[in-house]
């Protein structure tokens, strides 16, 4: 009896002691850099819904160099020629690793731009690699990430916005890193800065 | 014979490709003193422009390489005097109306850093009629109280030109003083002179009347009528008076850079006893001789050259005559020395009959 | 016994790990909520020609809503910093104020020597300004419902028509370092609204809304480049200068800006 009570007992007493290190070790987090860089767009707090209907935080989107740009999918004038300067600089960094780099569109008109659309928009553009994603949220968390990025827009009819045509780069912390103003085919500089962070 | 001929021909032959290929090397010689502005070549020194409150400027480029130019220009909004006990809300570059002079080089680039003062109003811009970029630098330069901006640009054309600002309201902007000149000097610098002075005249609309005391509000009807009460050289009715006076000796050569902020009026500007011996027409590189009167437009700007013959007061106007007298378009230069009679004498009076 | 132990043991310490994985401030989560006691004064809505519009004649309808009666004082800012110290001098964010951000405060809990309690904040970011609001239960005002309210002088709801009426904002335009002056010193507009002309600036909602770039000569046409069917500035007022100055000051701002003579006033739906 005595015997069996004592294997017990010093199992039971590994298994504590196991568990109790498991979750110590886990506790540590592998990477030390927990800490909130004080200019990352991770803190905001804004509610996201992506194009597959996933709702996240931004802060999910940490650990990849990040190129972004406001549009709306029905925009006929200036965000298709955003979206082709998106691709040719995406084809001018050439062999990346798409595990490293995502290409965020995020929606200025999220009234309309659900789910169905942002998706049926992806794959128009044949923008599928799983790097591409295209985020939504409500009015405020629109105009508070517009804000953050310096992009301006106003809503000129339900059907017409009217909005600066911007192009950022964040670090993997979610901190501006590059911004390109305006329409221009030379991507040369802003890939650049993306190779620099890669 | 025919054993001669070969050898000559090949003779001549030779000579004349020879002679083409000179041709063809003088040519590129002068390709390269017409060469293309963007190309010029910094000398890689970086040099922070040292600007003087005007009427002066800064120290002629002469024959200096191009180099990088830092500009530092801080929009300050305070009140100043158009005339005595007149007070005005003047909006200035570096403090002075007109702004600083600035002067560079064809081929220098110019990296200009515009700060707006934390206690400025309202916010601010620049545009420079040299900038070639989009609104002359104005929507690079766009800056709220407080904070600066800096943009770069290369000058690639030689001559005299007009920076204002350019935020809204534009007209009430520049008519509160907000402009000044640049000037980009050729390769190799303008020509030496003994005095150079920096004049620059804008209209001034105010709610009182010509010589009204206090503290006279902007009008925006006047100013849309044109009807300025005050025409200024240097943003006062004393500039270039009294102690202000401009100085020249006799027989040295004087050059002024002359500006027209507008924002509404030309200017024909002249100088009462003196004839323009060079005039930079428009303030390009163009030159006329012997000019009485030149015209400068609203935003435009001249390169006026005269030698002091004669000693005396000689008086800068803006010869629409009754902006000189009855609203301040006057300015002073003094030249000092000795009587020189052979160009101007004053005779006795002829002998009456007796 | 043991098997509790083990079990509580494991739910403790996973507990925990969660909480040091999320260590990362969040802006209203962690918002204490303060009472006001600033007045507000309700505003009928309406329509009005719009400044800016794509053609040359724009209504704009503004819904009735609330508006404070005056700018946010330094002492409303205090009482909101000392439940929210998040938003001192020394623990903001960098992402939400730049470095200007309250520094003439001579410390975290200690407003200018120069102001007043009663002066209104300035040298706040928009996210500050929208912080204070959402914790005393309101929202910035919008540009549209800001300049509906601005539409009135003393004796009526609509005076854009009077010139002196745009002279007198001009001038009151001039005045530098009026922030260090006490709120509701002179009289109010027809609404009851003090101090909406020459003391500071205002934070509004939609402040990015303003498309002006700067190049405002540009600003008639539209600026395909820069702004994606960009709504050009053709505005039906040309002489109007005191609305030029508002918008151009507007679109000079970015939100974490923070200017010495910039401050605001709080909104509420009806």
């Amino acid at each position: 009896m005595q015997k069996i009570y004592k294997t017990e007992k010093m199992k039971t007493n590994l298994i504590i002691l196991l568990t109790i290190l498991i979750n110590f070790v886990s506790c540590n987090p592998k990477e030390s850099n927990t800490e909130m860089d004080s200019a990352s767009i991770f803190q905001l707090n804004s509610d996201w819904e992506t194009q597959d209907s996933k709702q996240i935080k931004l802060s999910e989107l940490k650990g990849k160099t990040m190129v972004m740009a406001m549009i709306y999918t029905s925009c006929k004038t200036a965000c298709p020629r955003l979206t082709a300067e998106m691709n040719q600089i995406e084809q001018e960094l050439g062999d990346y690793d798409p595990e490293k780099v995502r290409f965020v569109l995020v929606s200025i008109d999220p009234e309309v731009d659900t789910p169905e659309k942002m998706s049926a928009y992806l794959k128009t553009n044949k923008f599928d690699g799983k790097q591409w994603m295209f985020l939504r949220s409500n009015d405020a968390g629109t105009r508070e990430f517009a804000n953050v990025l310096s992009v301006k827009y106003k809503e000129i009819s339900p059907i017409d916005f009217s909005h600066s045509n911007i192009l950022s780069v964040f670090s993997e912390n979610g901190v501006l890193a590059y911004q390109k103003e305006g329409l221009n085919p030379d991507v040369s500089d802003i890939v650049n800065e993306i190779n620099k962070l890669l | 014979m025919k054993s001669l001929f070969r050898p000559l021909f090949l003779a001549v032959l030779f000579t004349l490709s020879f002679t083409a290929c000179k041709q063809n090397s003088d040519s590129s010689l002068l390709a390269d003193s017409t060469m293309n502005p963007e190309d010029i070549a910094l000398d890689g020194t970086t040099e922070v422009l040292e600007m003087p409150a005007p009427p002066f400027v800064p120290t002629p480029v002469g024959d200096r390489a191009a180099k990088k130019i830092i500009v530092n220009l801080e929009i300050i909004e305070k009140v100043g005097e158009l005339a005595n006990g007149v007070e005005y809300n003047f909006w200035t570059f570096n403090g002075t109306v007109p702004g600083a002079f600035i002067r560079a080089r064809v081929g220098d680039e110019i990296e200009l850093r515009l700060k707006n003062h934390e206690d400025s109003v309202f916010p601010h811009n620049i545009d420079l009629h040299s900038v070639n970029g989009p609104g002359g630098g104005a929507e690079a330069s766009f800056v709220a109280p407080g904070k600066e901006a800096v943009f770069t640009f290369k000058a690639l054309h030689a001559g005299l030109f007009v920076y204002h600002c350019a935020a809204a309201p534009v007209g009430m902007h520049i008519a509160n003083g907000m402009y000044g000149l640049i000037l980009i000097e050729p390769e190799g610098g303008l020509p030496a002179v003994d005095k150079e002075y920096y004049v620059m005249q804008g209209d001034f609309y105010t709610k009182g009347a010509f010589g009204e005391k206090g503290l006279q509000e902007f009008d925006i009807d006047k100013a849309i009528a044109e009807q300025p009460d005050y025409v200024l050289f240097n943003g006062n009715t004393g500039s270039l008076l009294g102690a202000n006076e401009l100085q020249a000796k006799v027989g040295e050569t004087v050059r002024i850079f002359v500006g027209n902020g507008g924002p509404n009026l030309t200017s024909s500007f002249h100088v009462i006893g003196e004839i323009f011996d060079r005039v930079y027409v428009d303030g390009g590189m163009t030159i006329n001789t012997n000019v009485q009167t030149t015209s400068i437009p609203a935003g435009g700007a001249s390169i006026v050259e005269f030698k002091a013959d004669v000693p005396g007061d000689y008086v800068l106007v803006d010869h629409a005559i009754f902006r000189a007298f009855h609203k301040g378009a006057l300015g002073k230069i003094k030249v000092n020395g000795d009587e020189n009679p052979k160009v101007f004498k004053k005779n006795e009076p002829l002998q009456t009959k007796s | 016994m043991k098997p509790f132990a083990l079990t509580f043991l494991f739910i403790l310490t996973s507990c925990y790990q969660n909480k040091s994985l999320s260590d990362a401030p969040k802006e209203t989560e962690n918002l204490e909520f303060i009472v006001s006691k600033k007045e507000m004064k309700k505003i009928e809505g309406g329509s009005y020609l719009g400044f800016i519009g794509k053609d040359s004649t724009r209504i704009v309808e503004v819904k009735s809503f609330y508006i404070d009666d005056s700018p946010i004082t330094n002492a409303e800012f205090l009482d909101f910093l000392r439940e929210n110290p998040q938003w001192t001098k020394s623990k903001v964010t960098q992402l939400y104020a730049d470095e200007s951000y309250l520094h003439n405060w001579v410390s975290d809990y200690e407003i200018p020597k120069e102001a007043k309690p009663n002066s209104p904040v300035t040298n706040v970011s928009w996210f500050a300004a929208k912080a204070y609001a959402e914790s005393v239960g309101k929202r910035l005002p919008t540009v549209e419902e800001w300049e509906f309210s601005a539409l009135a002088d003393e004796v009526s709801k609509d005076a854009s028509e009077k010139p002196e009426f745009t002279a007198y904002i001009l001038n009151a335009y001039q005045n530098k370092k009026a922030y260090n002056a006490e709120i509701k010193q002179e009289k109010p507009n027809f609404y009851g609204l003090y101090n909406m002309y020459g003391m500071v600036w205002e934070w509004t909602e939609d402040f990015n809304s303003v498309m002006i770039s700067g190049e405002s000569r540009n600003d008639s046409s539209t600026n395909e480049n820069l702004f994606c069917a960009g709504a050009s500035a053709t505005t039906t007022d040309l002489k109007n200068y005191a609305a030029f100055m508002r918008y151009a000051m507007r679109g000079s701002l970015k939100a974490n800006y923070t200017v010495n003579n910039l401050g605001f006033r709080c909104a509420k739906d009806l």
